[in-house]
């Protein structure tokens, strides 16, 4: 159990960026009402940006 | 204890310098005692009372009643606010153990911190510790909050958060170091906490009320927190270079005044006697002023 919470610890600023940030983005824009470039959807987008923002912050101990 | 001595203890008009030690910290200990003892409702109806606020912003957000706009802002006093409430009860200043109202004390501070997510447990261990070793390098826990200045402090706060911080970490480091038992339910807890945090967020989130979770407690936990560690943590002991008992708190004037500093003006009172309640601190300091300023404290800002 230790392992896996230390496991699941250790990726956290991953599994936030996915979790948490990706929504908040792609929620903000369909709240602000716009429209992506090529149709992409906003849950896309959010992924993306949170993902690699959530990666980021793991591989670098910091997200800002 | 002499009763009446204790009840008209004061040091107004009194030569202190021609006191010795002991007479000093005789008459010291009997004015602090006139502002101790009797139940502080204040803090206990601030504590479950604010938590209440807080947790209505849920379902009135959530079916359209209040607007988020209007939420976010009560939701930031709300955590502003949650700490002081807890830190009476880890104090036991509500009651003590072994007394009727030991459970009342208990249940402020476990529930009133529920909106920074800071376990009573963890909360009280690592603040006897910071008690116990205020401004020392390596075994105060909030001695991160260590900083040049106001600014440097808030840029601090945030540094902290970050993932890779060791500072950040200060507060689980110092329950390994205790290592009891206690510490040990402690840590669990606290995983247990950022565990639920972490799962309401994604749920909240991915339900399609990311922007409730994030306006009505992720930005107002960060904004809390940094505002909590300023005046509680960094204010009071700034600049944290001196440890002892007369040296490593001060009084301050608070640009924001005593309301919205939360009565840390004062904290220096609470460092010397931890179990005065909180809202008799102002009147504890005027009535002490005299003896701190014989014991060499620093209480030149107020």
């Amino acid at each position: 159990m230790q392992k896996v919470l230390g496991t699941l610890f250790r990726f956290m600023p991953f599994l936030f960026g996915i979790g948490f940030v990706a929504p908040v983005i792609a929620q903000s824009i369909q709240a602000l009402g716009w429209t992506l470039p090529y149709g992409i959807p906003p849950v896309a987008f959010g992924l993306v940006v949170g993902g690699a923002w959530g990666a980021f912050a793991n591989w670098s101990g910091r997200w800002i | 204890m002499d009763m009446s001595a204790t009840a008209t203890a004061t040091a107004e008009g009194r030569d202190l310098s021609a006191l010795s030690s002991q007479e000093l910290m005789r008459l010291e200990k009997a004015i602090a005692e006139r502002f101790m003892g009797g139940l502080p409702w204040g803090a206990v109806t601030w504590g479950l009372g604010n938590l209440a606020i807080w947790l209505s912003l849920w379902p009135l957000t959530l079916l359209g009643a209040l607007p988020l706009w209007a939420a976010f802002p009560i939701a930031t006093l709300n955590v502003m606010l949650c700490y002081l409430p807890s830190h009476e009860a880890q104090h036991r200043i509500i009651a003590r153990e072994g007394e009727p109202l030991f459970w009342l004390n208990e249940l402020v501070g476990h529930l009133s911190t529920i909106p920074m997510m800071l376990p009573y447990g963890v909360a009280r261990l690592t603040h006897y510790e910071h008690h116990k070793h205020a401004n020392h390098p390596e075994l105060d826990p909030d001695i991160g909050t260590k900083s040049n200045g106001p600014w440097h402090m808030i840029f601090k706060s945030i540094a902290q958060r970050q993932p890779g911080s060791a500072a950040g970490k200060s507060y689980g480091a110092t329950l390994a170091r205790l290592g009891t038992d206690e510490a040990k339910r402690a840590g669990l807890v606290a995983v247990v906490y950022q565990l639920t945090y972490l799962g309401v967020l994604f749920g909240m989130a991915w339900s399609g009320h990311a922007l409730v979770a994030l306006l009505v407690w992720w930005l107002p936990r960060q904004i809390g927190v940094t505002y909590i560690q300023f005046y509680l943590s960094w204010a009071p002991h700034h600049p944290g270079a001196q440890m002892g008992r007369y040296k490593d708190t001060r009084s301050f004037r608070s640009k924001v005044g005593v309301i919205g500093s939360m009565g840390m003006e004062y904290h220096i009172i609470h460092h010397l006697y931890p179990r005065i309640p909180l809202m008799r601190t102002p009147a504890a300091y005027w009535a002490l002023r005299p003896v701190l300023e014989a014991r060499g404290c620093d209480v030149k800002g107020l």
